[in-house]
């Protein structure tokens, strides 16, 4: 009864700040209306002393016992608008999400700038999953810098995770107050069906050619090498060539052109919908670590075949949300 | 667990942030136990320190903290009961500050045994600052101040410790920062001190009970005290509104002796009859005095006090300020007194008959002394003359150090030793008056007293304790007669220790007979004084007096709710200015420094660089307005780059680095030759 009407008071209250502050866009500054700040537990109890040595002093008349308890109270009230300052002006400049596979993690990646000259400590980056709060490690951030903090979330089940706000939180410097602010960003991470499945993957290989014209690892059968690019499989690699000269470099495979496989769903059929979907996530792991093009055919969505990480990516996102109700993520 | 780092630089093992927090914590709890090291039993001291002990070592994880298992559990309850019993085995009992600050230090102790997450340690800091509380109601003298804003530094360094528990937040940066917000919150603890209401009266009462010191007895056997214990220490401190007394009229009243033994002289417990009327001659004599705690129920104040300063301390008839409670803690009222006084009603028949009694069988010489003195002087004035000439010219002589006499102490004195102190000399006087018919009684208390230049005041010390005796005349009444005086003349101007000096242990005879030292000690102890006159006692009397002198006249609660209201936003408006300074600002390292340099520099003859310029951009900015400076500029933007972005061992950068700041020395004297 009692957690019902919290739960119901925290989704007013959180439905109530996204009204008044509306959607964000980046890069986004931590005015000060959107800044909030309460005393945290520990600043409860520190309170609660406080008062007794008030009480104490006044009743004992004891100068010294009041002099120490206005003198901590006000460190109290310095270090709430330290928590103030600590956030205030803080510019975050980028927000993303790196999908994972279910039963592991994904992340919220978040960059933040520091414009001004004094340190930033203790940034935390938190978001409320399924009841319970994610707290990220504590970020300090010098004056005039940018660095990133990652959130790990754990992903339990294939699908969506809509990111409905980010919570960035101080408890500098005593640990008396918290500050915090709510980001409200079209966020959301997509949990990859685990890439599970012992099924060997369809041998036949579609297109124009007729022969098999999958390059295996270990294949020496690449034209040229070229500089590394983002997305290239680490068996792309020419690590020897890295040990001569210190570069990266990819080898760049003679695959003919229009040379791949489909995975289709249709050749799972007598498996449940997870475990086809699980297997074809392993299927188009797999590939993509050998390097090989590929496409996926599911129901009622077609991937065009292709390669890299990218094309992995779409496939993976393609297959997280079969049958889940495309609700519109903001 | 984490292990240890070793820090190459250090001496001894780094500790992470995890065993920093932990550390803080131990370090608190124990520093708070050490403010309390004089009260506490050594047994609670030997046990909070081992507790911190093995904290510690847990937290440098050479052996483990007790687990969580039940036995532990009930291991801790078990302890937790142990230490119960033995504070109350020490001292009797559970309420009171000494015990319960026990107490607290043996809960805080075992707590930290139990410490895991961040919650127990704010716990112990709690435990820190009652600690702190405790110790101010112990004891508020200007030494501890230090010591106390000290500990509240430390404690509040370790909230940030614990709070942060990052590699960032090291405790030189939490020190550095609680002492800032310190500094920022002194003026509101200023202001608020000075104008937050101070409520009169007690809500609840914590016996405070502690070090008992003696001062003045209610009773007084001269002939029993071989030495005369010396003490240097003050009784209590007198500040005048106006002048001070002439040193011959400074006697301090005390209990008053009335019923005689022949050995003894003992205080009546009640009053038996009618004590006169007396009313003061002259202007009053205001005084302020602070009694020190000496665990006995007298309030002193000059010979003859008019009204009794508070509601619990009651002026007796015969002029002793009594309170309900032993002084056990410093007290300080106003009094006023009158030196010379005049009874106005006569002394009744069964007063006459008490104070003039004596026991029928101790000190024979002396009452038949007594009553052929008599007959031979029907006047009494003449009669109190006839005796103290007799002191005068039979050879007495002063001394702390009277021989012991038998149960006839007056008969031994008078005719046989000769030789006694103040109360040798009253109990005397007073036995022989009596026997004459003359009613006399003893008065103890004090007489005289150090004047402290520096501070104004008079210290009136337990050395100056003294004896007199008060005789009744009729139609002049009470009459203070000091047979002392008439032996020692000086003893009314000077103190004991200056007749004596040798009553004085070596150490002390010393401080006092050099002048640069007893010139340091008055400078010393005028600064206490006002510390305790103006800080230790201020209160809501001296705070109106505080908003007269503002020129807020009379306003009372509303002055002081306006002044601390304008002092608050005062302070608000202050911090929110200030509070740039109060935060940590990230020293920019050495290469960041040397390219700020080189960048102010060039700025005299090109466009200062965009914060979005990259270096080469801006030296070749700077190669085209100057061209003779171009490879220097490029020279130092390339060695910037690499030490900026480059790797690199940590001796190669070293060098680099001095490369750099040479090269960006040369460019500046290059820009400025060319000019």
């Amino acid at each position: 009864m009692l957690a019902r009407l919290r739960r119901t008071l925290a989704r007013r209250g959180a439905a109530w700040v996204k009204r008044r502050q509306g959607v964000d866009r980046l890069p986004a500054v931590v005015h000060a209306r959107r800044l909030y700040i309460l005393p945290s537990r520990s600043g409860a109890g520190f309170a609660a002393l406080l008062l007794f040595m008030l009480l104490a002093g006044l009743n004992y008349a004891n100068s010294l016992a009041l002099f120490l308890t206005f003198l901590l109270a006000g460190v109290a009230i310095v270090s709430m608008h330290l928590a103030h300052r600590n956030l205030l002006g803080l510019r975050i400049t980028m927000a993303q999400t790196v999908n994972g596979f279910a039963a592991q993690t994904g992340r919220i990646v978040i960059a933040f700038a520091n414009d001004a000259d004094v340190t930033r400590f203790a940034l935390r980056v938190s978001v409320d999953l399924d009841a319970t709060r994610l707290v990220s490690q504590a970020l300090e951030l010098p004056g005039r810098t940018q660095r990133r903090q990652d959130l790990e979330l754990p992903l339990a089940r294939r699908g969506r995770v809509t990111i409905e706000r980010i919570r960035i939180s101080t408890h500098y410097p005593f640990g008396l107050f918290e500050a915090w602010t709510w980001l409200h960003l079209p966020l959301s991470v997509l949990a990859y069906p685990a890439a599970r499945g012992g099924r060997s993957p369809p041998a036949a290989a579609h297109g124009g050619t007729e022969q098999l014209a999958v390059h295996r690892p270990g294949d020496d059968e690449w034209s040229h090498l070229r500089a590394f690019r983002d997305g290239d499989s680490p068996r792309q690699i020419a690590w020897a060539a890295y040990a001569r000269t210190g570069q990266l470099l990819s080898k760049e495979y003679v695959a003919p052109r229009g040379a791949y496989r489909i995975f289709d769903i249709g050749e799972l059929r007598g498996l449940a919908l997870e475990q086809q979907l699980e297997q074809l996530s392993a299927w188009v792991v797999g590939a993509h670590e050998r390097g090989e093009r590929y496409g996926l055919q599911l129901t009622d969505t077609f991937v065009e075949p292709g390669a890299g990480l990218p094309h992995r990516d779409r496939c993976l996102a393609a297959l997280a949300v079969v049958g889940l109700s495309m609700r519109p993520t903001q | 667990m984490t292990p240890v780092v070793r820090d190459q630089r250090q001496r001894f093992p780094r500790l992470d942030a995890e065993q920093t927090a932990a550390t803080a914590a131990i370090v608190v709890l124990t520093m708070g136990v050490l403010l309390h090291a004089s009260t506490l039993p050594i047994w609670t001291l030997v046990a909070v320190l081992g507790c911190s002990l093995w904290r510690f070592i847990a937290a440098l994880n050479i052996v483990p903290l007790p687990g969580t298992r039940l036995a532990i559990r009930a291991a801790f309850i078990f302890a937790t009961a142990l230490a119960l019993l033995a504070v109350l085995a020490s001292f009797r009992t559970l309420n009171g500050l000494a015990a319960g600050t026990a107490l607290l230090s043996m809960m805080g102790a075992l707590k930290l045994l139990e410490t895991r997450t961040p919650r127990d340690e704010r716990v112990v800091i709690g435990v820190g600052l009652f600690l702190l509380l405790a110790a101010c109601l112990a004891n508020q003298t200007l030494t501890r101040v230090p010591l106390y804003l000290l500990y509240a530094w430390v404690c509040c360094a370790a909230f940030a410790l614990i709070a942060q528990r990052s590699d960032s937040m090291t405790p030189r940066t939490a020190m550095r920062l609680a002492g800032r917000a310190l500094l920022a919150a002194s003026p509101l603890a200023i202001v608020f001190f000075l104008f937050f209401p101070r409520v009169a009266g007690q809500f609840w009462a914590l016996p405070t009970g502690g070090a008992a010191s003696t001062g003045l007895s209610d009773e007084m056997s001269p002939g029993s005290i071989g030495k005369l214990i010396e003490f240097y220490e003050p009784a209590f401190r007198v500040r005048f509104e106006s002048a001070a007394p002439p040193p011959p009229q400074r006697y301090w009243r005390g209990p008053v002796l009335t019923h005689f033994d022949g050995f003894t002289w003992r205080r009546a417990p009640y009053s038996q009859y009618r004590e006169p009327l007396v009313e003061g001659i002259g202007a009053a004599v205001r005084q302020r005095i602070t009694l020190e705690p000496h665990n006995r129920r007298w309030w002193f104040a000059l010979d003859t006090v008019s009204k009794s300063p508070r509601s619990d301390v009651f002026l007796t008839a015969d002029h002793q300020l009594v309170s309900l409670q032993p002084v056990d803690e410093v007290v300080s009222y106003e009094v006023e007194s009158h030196t010379r006084t005049r009874s106005t009603t006569a002394l009744s028949s069964v007063a006459e008959r008490m104070l003039t009694a004596l026991p029928g069988s101790r000190n024979p010489r002396s009452r038949r002394f007594a009553r052929e003195l008599r007959d031979r002087t029907p006047d009494t004035r003449a009669f109190i003359g006839q005796v103290l000439e007799y002191f005068r010219t039979q050879g007495f002589r002063y001394s702390l150090e009277p021989p012991r006499s038998s149960l006839d102490s007056v008969d031994d004195f008078l005719f046989d030793s000769r030789l006694g102190f103040c109360g040798h000399y009253a109990s005397a006087f007073a036995t022989i008056m009596r026997a004459g018919g003359v009613p006399a009684r003893v008065v103890t208390g004090y007489l005289g007293g150090e004047w402290n230049p520096i501070g104004g005041y008079l210290i009136v010390r337990q050395s100056d304790a003294h004896a007199w005796t008060e005789v009744w005349l009729d139609g002049a009444g009470w009459m203070r007669v000091d047979p002392t005086g008439v032996v020692e003349p000086e003893r009314l101007t000077r103190g004991v220790i200056d007749l004596l000096p040798n009553a004085l242990s070596a150490p002390t005879r010393f401080m006092h007979h050099s002048p640069w030292l007893t010139r340091a000690l008055m400078v010393w102890d005028g600064a206490n004084h006002w510390w305790r006159e103006n800080v230790v006692e201020f209160d809501f009397r001296q705070q109106l007096a505080l908003l007269n002198n503002l020129g807020l006249g009379d306003t009372g609660w509303r002055g002081l709710g306006m002044l601390l209201a304008a002092g608050f936003i005062g302070w608000l408006v202050w911090i929110a200015y200030s509070l740039r300074h109060l935060m940590i600002r990230a020293q920019p390292d050495r290469v960041a420094r040397a390219w700020q340099r080189f960048c102010t520099t060039a700025a005299g003859f090109v466009t200062p660089r965009a914060s979005d310029e990259t270096a080469l951009a801006f030296v070749s900015r700077i190669a085209t307005a100057r061209p003779e400076l171009g490879s220097a500029a490029r020279d130092i933007a390339d060695r910037y780059n690499a030490l900026r972005y480059g790797r690199g061992m940590a001796a190669a950068r070293r060098r680099q680095l001095n490369v750099l700041e040479h090269a960006i020395d040369t460019f500046a004297r290059q820009s400025r030759e060319r000019t």
